[in-house]
C-alpha cells in the first residue's frame, strides 16, 4: 500500500517534470526534421562557391558574405525593405488596434463585421495584384485619374522609390490589417470587464479607458503582433514582386526587397546559390536584431503605460 | 554531398523516431537510379512529360500511347514559363524529381548549356536537318552534344494599325507597308518620325526595351565573346550604338509610347490607340487579339527591320536524372517530328521549328480574321526563313542584357534619367557584377 | 473523477460571468455603440469587400468585355455560371484538387491548433527549466527566410520519397512557431493560475488539467488560429506547386493552370478565384458564428 502510494507519487512527480517538455516536443521534433536541415544546408551553401544548377564548388569561406556586402544593390534592398516595413507595420498595427476596439463594442450583427474585416485575407493574390495594378498604374491608373481631376500632377508610382514603397505598403496593409485586428480583438475579449467598469466608475472616458486599460492589458498580444509583423515585414516578397509584371523591383531596383534580392541572386541571371544563401543568413541576423529591439521597445512602452494604469 | 545529406536526414530521423521517416529513408528514389540500360523496347514504362503554357500535346500523348501500348505518359504542366523554370531549377539543384522529358524555353538555354552533363545527349544522325539551322545550333555544344529537340519558334514580323496609318496618310495595304519598312532599323525609325509628325499624338512603337530585344537578337556577339568571356560594357560599341539609337528614337523623337510590356498601362493602351506598330513574334498575335478586342484595324506586314528575328520558342530535353533515357528520347523525337508539330500548331498555334513543317499546306493556308484575314501562316513561315543570326548567349548573357534593358526602362518607362545618365548607371551596375 | 471536479468550477465561473453580464447593463460598459462606430466599420468592410465584388464582376463577364472596359461596370454581367462551368470542366483535375485542398487544410488546421495549444499552455503556464530560452528559440525559427529552404526541403522530401504526395505539404506545416507563440501569449493573460492549481489540487493529471482547463480557456484563440491556418494552407501556392505539381494538385496549383496561355482570359481566371474562395466564405459563415461564441465564452472566463 505504502509502496504503491510512493510509486504513484513518483509517477506524479515525473508527470509534473516531464509533461512540459512533452507538450512542446512536437514543435521541436518537426523543426529538427523540416527546419534545421534547411538552415544548416543554407549555412553550408553560403560558404561555398555554389551555382544553383552546377552545384557545389570550392569552399570559399566568407567570400560570399564579403561580396554581397560590397554590392550597392544589397544596401538598396536593405533600405527598401526597411522603408516598406515601416510604412506598412506602423499604420497597420495602429489601425488594427483601433478597428479591434470598435469591434469589441456591443455591435449588432457581430459576425458580419468581424468576418467583413478579415475578407482581404482570403482574396487570392492574382485578384489582389490585378486590382492594385489598376489602381496604381502610372498612365491609366485610378489614383492618378483622381489626381488629375483634382488638378494635381500624377504620381510616378513605379518611378519614384518613395511612391512605390507607399503603394506596396498599401497592398500589405490591405491584406493584413483586418487579420491583426482580429488578433487584437481576441485578446481584448479576454480582458475582464470589471476593469473597464472600475475605470468608468473612476470617471475615465472612452479614450482614457482605451489607453489606460486596454493597451496595457494587451501587452502580450501587442508584443506578439509587433514581433510577427517585424518578421513578416522584413521578409516581404509577394507584394513587391507583384507590383509590376517583371517582378524584379524596378529598373533601378527602387522597390527590390531583401528577399527579392535573394531570389534574384539565386534564381535570376547569376544563379549564385552561394551568394543568395549568404544574404539569407544576413537577413536572418537582421531580423533577429530588429526583433529584439522591437521587443525591448514594446515591452518598455506597454509596461510604462501599465504602470500608470496600475495607480 | 548526397551522402552527407542522407546522413543528415538519417540523423533527423533518429531524433524524430518517425516511422514514416525510417521507411522513407530505406528506399532509394527511382530518380537517382540510372536506368538508361533498359534495352527492351517493349518493357512497360511510365514516362513523365513536363511542359508549360500551351504545347498542344494533349492529343498527341493519346495517339502515342495507342501506338505504343507499353508506354503510359503522365503529363505535368505549369502555367507560365517562369513557374516552370523555378520548378526545374529547384529540381536540378536538389538533384532529383525532374520528369523524363522536360520542356525548356530558349531563354533558359544559356544557363543550361553550361551544364550539358545534366542532360542526355540526343544527337541522332537521322534527325540532321529536321530543324532550322539556328534552332538546332543553339542546343548543340562545341563537342557536338545535343541537349534538346526543337519544338516551336517565334519568328518576328511587324504588326501595325492600318486605321491609324490611314489617318496619318500612310499606306494601309500590308504589302505596301512591307515595302515602306523594308530596310534596317534606321528605316524603321525614320518612317516612325514621319508617322509621329502626322499622327496627332500616336506613338510609333510600344516599348523601347521590346524594340531593343528585337535589335540585339541580330547581333552575333551581343555581350560576350564566343569563348564565353564578357565584353566589358564600357567597350561594347555595338551595344552602345543600339542603345543610343533607341534612346534617341524613344525620347528625342518621341517614337515610343513608353510602356513596359505586359503592364497594366500596356494592356490598356491597346484600347486607347497609344501606338501604331509593334514587333510581333507569331505568338504575339493571340495577345494582341485578346487585348485589342473590339479594335478594328490590326494587320501584319511581311517585314522585319534588319532582316529576320526570333523571339521565344522551346525545346524538349531528356534530363540525366530520369530513369528511362531511351524511351524518353524516342518519345521526344516523335513529338518534335514535323507531322506531330503541325498537329500541335493546329491545336494551339505553336509555330513549328521544323524545316519540313514550314512547307506544310496546313500551315501555309492559315489566315487570321482579326488581322484583316492576313495569311499569317505564309508570312511567319517566310519570316522564319529570313532569320540568319543566332546570337551567342553565354553564361552572363541575361545579367548583361538586363543592365541595358533596365537603362532603357529608366528613360522610356519611368523617365527618371536621361540617356547619358542612365547609361552611366548601367556601367556602374556592370562593375558591381564583378565579372572581370 | 477529475473531469467532474473541474467542470463545476468552470460552470461556477460561467455563472459568475452571467451575473456580471447582468451587472454590466447597470454601469453601461456594453451599451450599443453609436453611429460613428458603425460608419467607421462600414468603411473598413466596404474596402475589404470591394476586391471580392471586383472578382465576381470579372467572373461574370467575358474576355472581350474586360478588354474593352478596363474599369468594369458595377453590375455583374450574366456569364458567371458559364465561366464556373468552364473552370470545372477544363483539364485541370478540379475535383482531385478540391479534395486535396480540403484534406490538407483540415488536417493542418486541426494539427496546428492541437500542438500549438499544447505547447503554448506549457510555455505560458508550466514552470520548467529552460522555458524562456526555448520560447525565444521557437520565435527565432520564424525569422528564417523561406526562399532558400525550398531546395533543401525538396532534397529532404525526395529522400523520404514524398515528392508528389500530400504529406509533403501537410507534415512541414503540422505545428508552426506562429501558432505556439500565439497560444503562449494568449494563454498568459486568458488562463488564471488559480484554475490550473484548483484542478491539480483535485488530483487531475497534467494532461487531464490541460484538457479540461486549458483547452476550454484557449477556445477563442484556437478558433482564430484554426481559421488563419486553414486559410493560409488553402491559399498557399508555391510549395505545393513545387512539390506536388499539376499531377496531384491542390486548388491554387490547379487553378493557376487557367493562366496557361499568352493572353490571359480574366473572366475564366477570376471564375476560378471565386470557386476557390467560395468554400472559405462558407467556412466563415459556419465557423464565424462559432468564433464569436468562442470569443464571448473566453471573455466570460477572464
Amino acid at each position: 500500500m505504502n509502496q504503491q502510494l510512493t510509486r504513484s507519487q513518483r509517477l506524479s512527480r515525473l508527470d509534473v517534470k516531464a509533461s512540459p517538455y512533452l507538450y512542446i516536443s512536437p514543435f521541436f521534433i518537426l523543426f529538427f526534421i523540416v527546419g534545421l536541415f534547411p538552415l544548416v544546408y543554407t549555412a553550408w551553401v553560403s560558404v561555398h562557391d555554389w551555382h544553383l544548377i552546377g552545384g557545389q564548388g570550392e569552399m570559399v569561406g566568407l567570400t560570399n558574405y564579403i561580396d554581397v556586402l560590397q554590392q550597392p544593390n544589397f544596401f538598396k534592398a536593405l533600405r527598401n525593405t526597411f522603408s516598406i516595413f515601416l510604412l506598412s507595420s506602423v499604420p497597420q498595427v495602429l489601425a488594427a488596434i483601433v478597428i479591434a476596439y470598435l469591434l469589441d463594442t456591443n455591435l449588432r450583427a457581430k459576425t458580419f463585421w468581424r468576418m467583413g474585416v478579415l475578407l482581404p485575407y482570403v482574396v487570392a493574390p492574382v485578384a489582389v495584384s490585378l486590382i492594385f495594378a489598376k489602381i496604381f498604374a502610372d498612365q491609366s491608373g485610378l489614383v492618378n485619374a483622381v489626381l488629375e481631376i483634382l488638378g494635381t500632377s500624377p504620381i510616378g508610382w513605379h518611378a519614384d522609390p518613395f511612391a512605390a514603397h507607399v503603394a506596396i505598403a498599401t497592398m500589405v496593409n490591405f491584406r493584413w490589417t483586418g487579420y491583426n485586428a482580429l488578433i487584437f480583438l481576441a485578446a481584448m475579449q479576454a480582458i475582464p470587464r470589471e476593469i473597464y467598469e472600475a475605470a468608468i466608475i473612476d470617471g475615465a472616458n472612452r479614450w482614457r479607458t482605451f489607453f489606460s486599460v486596454t493597451v496595457p492589458m494587451l501587452r502580450p498580444t501587442i508584443i506578439f503582433v509587433v514581433i510577427t509583423s517585424t518578421i513578416g515585414g522584413l521578409q516581404i516578397f509577394d507584394e513587391p514582386r507583384m507590383f509590376d509584371t517583371l517582378g524584379q523591383g524596378g529598373a533601378d531596383r527602387q522597390w527590390m526587397t531583401l528577399t527579392m534580392y535573394i531570389y534574384e541572386l539565386g534564381w535570376g541571371a547569376q544563379k549564385s546559390f552561394g551568394r543568395a544563401a549568404a544574404v539569407s543568413w544576413l537577413l536572418f541576423l537582421i531580423i533577429i536584431a530588429v526583433g529584439v529591439i522591437n521587443f525591448l521597445i514594446t515591452r518598455s512602452i506597454s509596461s510604462s503605460s501599465s504602470g500608470k494604469a496600475g495607480r | 554531398m548526397r551522402a552527407a545529406i542522407r546522413n543528415l536526414a538519417a540523423v533527423a530521423c533518429v531524433g524524430a523516431l518517425l516511422t514514416a521517416c525510417s521507411s522513407g529513408n530505406g528506399t532509394t528514389p527511382d530518380a537517382t537510379q540510372n536506368g538508361s540500360a533498359s534495352a527492351d523496347p517493349n518493357e512497360k514504362v511510365t514516362l513523365t512529360v513536363a511542359t508549360f503554357n500551351e504545347f498542344g500535346y494533349e492529343e498527341l500523348f493519346e495517339e502515342y500511347m495507342a501506338d505504343n501500348p507499353n508506354v503510359t505518359i503522365e503529363a505535368r504542366k505549369a502555367a507560365t514559363s517562369n513557374e516552370a523554370r523555378d520548378n526545374m531549377n529547384t529540381r536540378l539543384a536538389a538533384g532529383s524529381g525532374l520528369a523524363d522529358i522536360e520542356a525548356i524555353e530558349i531563354d533558359w538555354l544559356t544557363e543550361l548549356m553550361q551544364y550539358p552533363d545534366k542532360f542526355v545527349d540526343l544527337a541522332d544522325p537521322e534527325l540532321d536537318g529536321r530543324w532550322l539551322d539556328w534552332k538546332s545550333a543553339a542546343v548543340t555544344t562545341e563537342d557536338g552534344k545535343v541537349i534538346g529537340y526543337g519544338t516551336d519558334i517565334g519568328p518576328e514580323a511587324i504588326c501595325y494599325r492600318a486605321d491609324l496609318f490611314e489617318k496619318a496618310g500612310f499606306p494601309t495595304d500590308r504589302e505596301e507597308v512591307a515595302d515602306l519598312l523594308e530596310g534596317d532599323w534606321d528605316t524603321y525609325f525614320n518612317v516612325g518620325k514621319d508617322f509621329v509628325a502626322k499622327s496627332g499624338g500616336v506613338a510609333w512603337f510600344d516599348s523601347a526595351s521590346a524594340t531593343f530585344q528585337g535589335m540585339v537578337n541580330q547581333v552575333e556577339n551581343p555581350f560576350e565573346n564566343s569563348d564565353g568571356t564578357p565584353i566589358p560594357l564600357s567597350e561594347n560599341d555595338e551595344i552602345k550604338a543600339i542603345y543610343d539609337d533607341i534612346a534617341t528614337a524613344a525620347t528625342d523623337d518621341n517614337l515610343s509610347a513608353g510602356l513596359a510590356q505586359w503592364s497594366e498601362d500596356w494592356t490598356n493602351a491597346f484600347q486607347t490607340d497609344k501606338f501604331a506598330t509593334m514587333l510581333c513574334p507569331g505568338w504575339m498575335l493571340g495577345v494582341i487579339e485578346g487585348n485589342a478586342q473590339g479594335v478594328e484595324g490590326w494587320d501584319i506586314a511581311n517585314v522585319f527591320p534588319g532582316g529576320g528575328g526570333n523571339w521565344g520558342g522551346s525545346y524538349l530535353t531528356v534530363p540525366e536524372q530520369g530513369a528511362n533515357h531511351e524511351q524518353a528520347k524516342k518519345l521526344a523525337a516523335w513529338l518534335t517530328a514535323p507531322e506531330q508539330q503541325i498537329k500541335a500548331f493546329q491545336a494551339k498555334g505553336t509555330f513549328p521549328s521544323q524545316v519540313e513543317a514550314l512547307e506544310d499546306p496546313a500551315l501555309l493556308d492559315q489566315t487570321n480574321a482579326f488581322f484583316n484575314d492576313a495569311p499569317t501562316g505564309q508570312i511567319l513561315a517566310e519570316r522564319a526563313k529570313a532569320i540568319e543570326v543566332a546570337p551567342f548567349k553565354g553564361p552572363n548573357y541575361f545579367a548583361l542584357a538586363q543592365l541595358v534593358t533596365d537603362a532603357l526602362n529608366r528613360l522610356d518607362v519611368e523617365g527618371t534619367d536621361d540617356a547619358a545618365g542612365s547609361w552611366d548607371k548601367a556601367l556602374e551596375a556592370y562593375n558591381a557584377l564583378g565579372l572581370s | 473523477m477529475s473531469t467532474q471536479m473541474s467542470t463545476p468550477m468552470i460552470e461556477q465561473l460561467a455563472g459568475k460571468g452571467a451575473a456580471r453580464a447582468a451587472r454590466r447593463k447597470l454601469h453601461g460598459v456594453d451599451k450599443r455603440p453609436g453611429w460613428l462606430t458603425y460608419c467607421a466599420l462600414a468603411a473598413v468592410v466596404l474596402i475589404s469587400f470591394y476586391p471580392i465584388w471586383f472578382t465576381i464582376l470579372l467572373a461574370s463577364s467575358n474576355a472581350g468585355e474586360i478588354a474593352r472596359n478596363p474599369i468594369p461596370s458595377l453590375i455583374p454581367a450574366g456569364e458567371f455560371l458559364t465561366n464556373v462551368t468552364r473552370v470545372i470542366e477544363s483539364d485541370i483535375k478540379f475535383w482531385t484538387a478540391l479534395a486535396n485542398s480540403i484534406i490538407v487544410s483540415t488536417v493542418t488546421a486541426i494539427s496546428v491548433v492541437f500542438f500549438s495549444t499544447l505547447a503554448g499552455y506549457s510555455f505560458a503556464k508550466l514552470r520548467f527549466r529552460g522555458s524562456n530560452g526555448l520560447l525565444v528559440f521557437v520565435i527565432a525559427t520564424m525569422a528564417v527566410p523561406t526562399q532558400l529552404s525550398i531546395v533543401p526541403l525538396f532534397i529532404l522530401m525526395s529522400e523520404l520519397d514524398w515528392v508528389g504526395k500530400l504529406q509533403a505539404v501537410i507534415v512541414p506545416g503540422m505545428v508552426t512557431a506562429f501558432g505556439v507563440f500565439w497560444m503562449t501569449q494568449y494563454l498568459r493573460e486568458a488562463l488564471p493560475f488559480e484554475l490550473i492549481e484548483a484542478a491539480r489540487v483535485d488530483g487531475a493529471s497534467m494532461i487531464r488539467t490541460f484538457w479540461s482547463v486549458a483547452m476550454p480557456a484557449a477556445r477563442p484563440a484556437a478558433a482564430m488560429l484554426a481559421l488563419f491556418t486553414f486559410v493560409g494552407s488553402w491559399t498557399n501556392f508555391f510549395w505545393p506547386f513545387i512539390i506536388l505539381g499539376s499531377a496531384n494538385p491542390t486548388l491554387p496549383v490547379a487553378l493557376q493552370l487557367l493562366q496557361a496561355s499568352y493572353f490571359k482570359d480574366y473572366s475564366l481566371i477570376m471564375a476560378g478565384v471565386v470557386v476557390a474562395t467560395l468554400p472559405l466564405v462558407i467556412l466563415f459563415a459556419v465557423a464565424g458564428r462559432q468564433l464569436v461564441a468562442g470569443i464571448m465564452q473566453g471573455a466570460v472566463k477572464g
